[in-house]
């Protein structure tokens, strides 16, 4: 999440403007880059949207997730740990032989290892996912209904300067709805 | 949780061994059977002596023909050829000109037994004794061992059985071992009461075991002595003497005799499971 | 019948050809899924009471067995499996096939799968519940049934992880939590929108629920990045988990049973059963919540398309199997197959064999696929031969095995058929109440699936008539685009 530009501006309020389709809100996001209002650059832009625009990169730029760390080291985790805790269990000190088979059997291991590198997976990939999307906490209180219906939102912070240029360029591309909150 | 971490280290080199490898443990005995079909009558008094033994209980006719009984140790009875112009003659297929065989057919102690590694909770193992144990407080009944012994001796507590032995019957009952409960797993022991109770008398006596301390229920009571048990370990017992003097081997799926006339044999030894029960073919007339 | 005489089939002449109308308005997904979670109507109650008196029995007949003992379900020294554990492999099958549409066809991005991967998962995990319950109560002392969890006892006992069961409770532990895991997860834009349209106990759940969802970008693409990586993982634990139940047979010695293709035959049946579960839920759903618009036909033709390849590759691997054995020396492997065959549970198997093998050829007929009638009944007995392929697998190689002493045809008694019939009423209860509690259709992949076709659908016409978009073609109108509240997308 590069900020390459940290502006020294302080900001005092959040703005959310309702779109009525992507286009209209990728127009918005295009002006921004191009530097319509001073000081605001793309990654200050928060798209609140019904679904996930599958070229959504393209227009927000390259913006990183850690799920798929999270689900790589939980399923390593799992693995090993399964193994481990499984061969620890088997060798015991009751440790029974049966059907002529060893007291750590590997392929039986491998089996129960598995399901554990996914079942450990799939847990730590929920984590990441609910740490990465900033879930379960409480939110900012700028959201709409209309954003799971079917219009686009666009949330930017801003300051005082950069407020009324920032809502003619909303007013410009047709902006359905204009909602602001003050940051504390 | 450390020591056990530090056990799969200290002791890889044997938990990693299977049975064709020479197995996890050394065994300090090697209980086994051998019968004698020549000599075996068919008169059940074996199955009855186990029956008074183990507390096994009767479940009646009817459960008896739906097969929910719990005979530990089951007389076959196996016809011969019949002869078709006898049948033919008489029109009675029932009757068989020739005698039938029997086979006293219980568990088999296998070293590599199926039934062991599929039980979920680990209620059957194998012991040092050579035995297949049965724990029946960790059974929970689930019966995939009894799906996977080949011999189908395994039997299930398929009710609570306690009506058996209505009062004064249950007088009778044995004291050194449990009467099960519904949902648990059961199968011959090789009285490993009476080894336990052997063994308590030899150390306090300050003696080894010897061969013949130990006897079986259904050997005490063959009437032909048909049944022997043994410590094959034990190279002076009897049981031993005999798998030799038939060329009988633990640990292979094919044996390898001198002479193929030899009479003993084990069964279903070609799905390599190890049994212990060593059998002595009949004598058939030529 | 015409569309004028069969209300069920108005609005389908336009929508005949494609997937899915593009010009749907998104408001009215929302709406028509939302009013599919109303106060239910009559035949919904009548549905329930069926299944929870169906669950009922199934309750009196485990108490009688929990006090009484296995006796009464007609199981003996020969028969230690049956109803049981056939019921169970049938239910574990069946939840396959979420897991396919969800995760399988998402990596393949096939789009159609949108509107009915929801109600899959929700069967899928419903399914595992189902499945879950037979375990415990086919054990001899169900009251110690938590003995097969790997717990710290305090006399150092752990189960045994040679055994099969175990890898199977592992197996099932992994992939039900994976799947209630993955449909909620798949949910929570859809709980978002239910949220903001309810009222008093619903809204209070649904917020919860929701986990604060507010639809921002990052959001959404941690939920892209976390979608796939459980699909990806959950694709490989689907395969393992109905071989690790097939291996409760195969590793077992008993003829019939000690087979090598067991895994695989076991997933293509489990993969063939949930696609006709699918068939039977999409018909029914589409009948009772007026899902014409979204379970369109196309997309049922594909299930159905979908269902007969799996048809297929299940009956090959049935008949390797028996090639396999017919060709092999393995006397008491043949004579199983022969008893199957001509013995006395000969029947069942040739109706197996019928309704696996040849029924799904129906599905080949294009006046079958839409008829919709014919089609659920078409789909239920697909699921009778999956059923009954299930018992067949069990109860031959039981009743014959090695030791001819132990030879017995054993038929299942009232305890068993009671506990087969309370789990379809307890599956029953579950899908009843999540089809009023929580979108069974997904309304964000709607959207995506109508946003996605209409902009391919006017990139080819650009590109077709070197036009702008907002020009009238031979398309529908897109300049009619209202008043900015109301689009549906670009």
């Amino acid at each position: 999440m590069g900020n390459h530009h940290k502006t020294l501006v302080h900001k005092t309020k959040r703005v959310l403007g309702l779109f009525g389709d992507f286009d209209e809100a990728f127009e918005v996001i295009a002006d921004i880059r191009r530097y319509k209002v001073p000081g605001l650059t793309v990654d200050d832009v928060t798209l609140k949207s019904p679904i996930e625009h599958p070229e959504i990169e393209d227009v927000l730029g390259e913006r990183p997730s850690n799920v798929p760390k999270f689900a790589f080291w939980g399923s390593l985790f799992g693995l090993v740990f399964g193994f481990l805790f499984l061969a620890s269990a088997q060798a015991n000190f009751l440790a029974q032989p049966s059907g002529g088979k060893p007291i750590i059997t590997i392929p039986s291991n491998i089996v129960l290892a598995y399901e554990m590198m996914i079942l450990f997976g799939v847990l730590s990939t929920l984590v990441g996912f609910i740490i990465g999307a900033k879930l379960m906490r409480k939110s900012t209180g700028l959201y709409d209904t209309a954003i799971t219906v079917d219009q686009i939102g666009i949330v930017i912070e801003v300051a005082d300067e950069q407020e009324q240029p920032l809502k003619d360029l909303f007013t410009k591309h047709n902006v359905i709805e204009v909602h602001e909150e003050t940051l504390k | 949780m450390p020591s056990l971490l530090g056990n799969i280290f200290k002791g890889w080199a044997d938990y990693s061994k299977g049975n064709e490898e020479g197995g996890h443990h050394d065994y300090e005995h090697m209980y086994a059977l051998a019968i004698d079909l020549d000599l075996c009558t068919g008169c059940n008094a074996c199955s009855t002596a186990c029956y008074a033994e183990n507390n096994l209980a009767t479940v009646g006719e009817d459960k008896f023909g739906a097969r929910q009984a719990m005979h530990w140790l089951r007389v076959e009875r196996y016809f011969d050829e019949p002869d078709m112009d006898k049948i033919e003659e008489t029109n009675d297929t029932d009757t068989q000109s020739r005698g039938a065989s029997f086979l006293p057919m219980m568990c088999q102690h296998c070293n590599a037994a199926p039934c062991e590694p599929v039980c979920p909770v680990g209620a059957t193992y194998h012991t040092v004794d050579g035995l297949n144990a049965q724990v029946y407080n960790r059974c929970i009944g689930s019966r995939y061992c009894a799906n996977n012994c080949p011999f189908r001796v395994r039997y299930f507590n398929f009710y609570d059985n306690a009506d058996s032995w209505p009062a004064p019957m249950d007088q009778q009952l044995n004291p050194d071992l449990s009467v099960r409960s519904k949902g648990v797993m059961e199968k011959c022991s090789m009285c490993l009461q009476r080894t336990r109770a052997a063994r308590d008398t030899a150390k306090r006596e300050g003696r080894e075991l010897q061969d013949g301390d130990i006897q079986t229920a259904c050997q005490q009571t063959c009437p032909t002595s048909a049944i022997m048990f043994g410590d094959l370990l034990d190279e002076t017992s009897a049981i031993s003497k005999i798998w030799k003097r038939h060329q009988v081997k633990l640990g292979v799926y094919k044996q390898d005799k001198e002479n193929p006339e030899l009479r003993g044999y084990r069964i279903f030894e070609e799905l390599n499971v190890d049994t212990k029960v060593l059998y002595l073919e009949r004598v058939r007339e030529v | 019948m015409t569309a004028q005489q069969n209300p069920a089939q108005k609005h389908l002449t336009q929508e005949q050809t494609k997937d899915i109308d593009e010009n749907i308005e998104w408001a009215k997904i929302n709406a028509d899924v939302l009013r599919s979670m109303e106060n239910p109507r009559r035949g919904y109650w009548v549905a329930m009471f069926i299944s929870v008196a169906l669950f009922s029995v199934m309750i009196y007949a485990e108490v009688h067995q929990y006090m009484f003992g296995m006796g009464d379900a007609a199981l003996n020294t020969s028969h230690m499996w049956d109803l049981y554990i056939s019921t169970f492999v049938f239910w574990i099958g069946m939840s396959h096939s979420g897991t396919l549409l969800s995760a399988i066809l998402h990596l393949v991005h096939a789009d159609w799968r949108k509107p009915i991967y929801r109600f899959a998962e929700a069967m899928t995990t419903f399914s595992l519940l189902t499945a879950g319950i037979f375990p415990v109560i086919h054990l001899g002392r169900v009251w110690n049934f938590y003995w097969v969890m790997p717990y710290m006892s305090d006399r150092g006992l752990w189960p045994n992880f040679r055994s099969p069961l175990i890898w199977d409770a592992f197996a099932i532990t992994a992939y039900l939590t994976s799947s209630v895991l993955f449909l909620y997860i798949g949910m929570i834009p859809d709980l978002a929108i239910c949220r903001d349209n309810a009222k008093g106990w619903r809204k209070k759940l649904y917020t919860w629920l929701s986990l604060g969802w507010r639809g921002d970008d990052a959001q959404w693409r941690n939920f892209r990045f976390t979608y796939l990586m459980i699909a990806c993982l959950l694709i490989p634990l689907a395969v393992s988990v109905h071989s690790i139940v097939s291996m409760d047979f195969s590793m077992s010695i008993m003829p019939g049973w000690h087979v090598t293709t067991f895994p695989p035959y076991f997933v293509a049946g489990a993969l063939y059963s949930g696609c006709a579960a699918i068939i039977t839920l999409f018909i029914l759903l589409r009948y009772f919540f007026k899902f014409e618009h979204f379970m369109t036909m196309p997309i049922l033709d594909k299930v159905c398309k979908l269902t007969f390849v799996i048809a297929m590759v299940w009956t090959y691997l049935n008949l390797v199997e028996f090639a396999s054995v017919w060709y092999g020396h393995d006397i008491p492997s043949k004579e199983v197959l022969l008893a199957k065959a001509s013995g006395p549970y000969s029947p069942f198997f040739w109706g197996m064999m019928f309704f696996g093998s040849v029924l799904p050829f129906a599905l080949l007929s294009q006046w079958i696929r839409r008829n919709m009638y014919v089609l659920f009944f078409v789909s239920v007995f697909l699921n009778v031969g999956m059923w009954l392929e299930r018992w067949m697998i069990v109860t031959p190689t039981l009743s014959l095995g090695y030791h001819p002493q132990a030879f017995n045809t054993m038929w299942p008694g009232w305890v068993e058929w009671a506990m087969v019939g309370g789990s379809f009423g307890w599956f029953g209860m579950l899908f009843l109440v999540f089809v009023k509690v929580f979108p069974s259709v997904s309304m964000y992949e709607v959207k995506e699936m109508v946003y996605h076709r209409k902009r391919t659908v006017y990139e080819d016409v650009d590109e077709m008539m070197n036009l702008h978009s907002g020009v009238p073609g031979p398309e529908p109108d897109l300049g009619s685009a209202p008043a900015p509240q109301s689009t549906g997308g670009a």
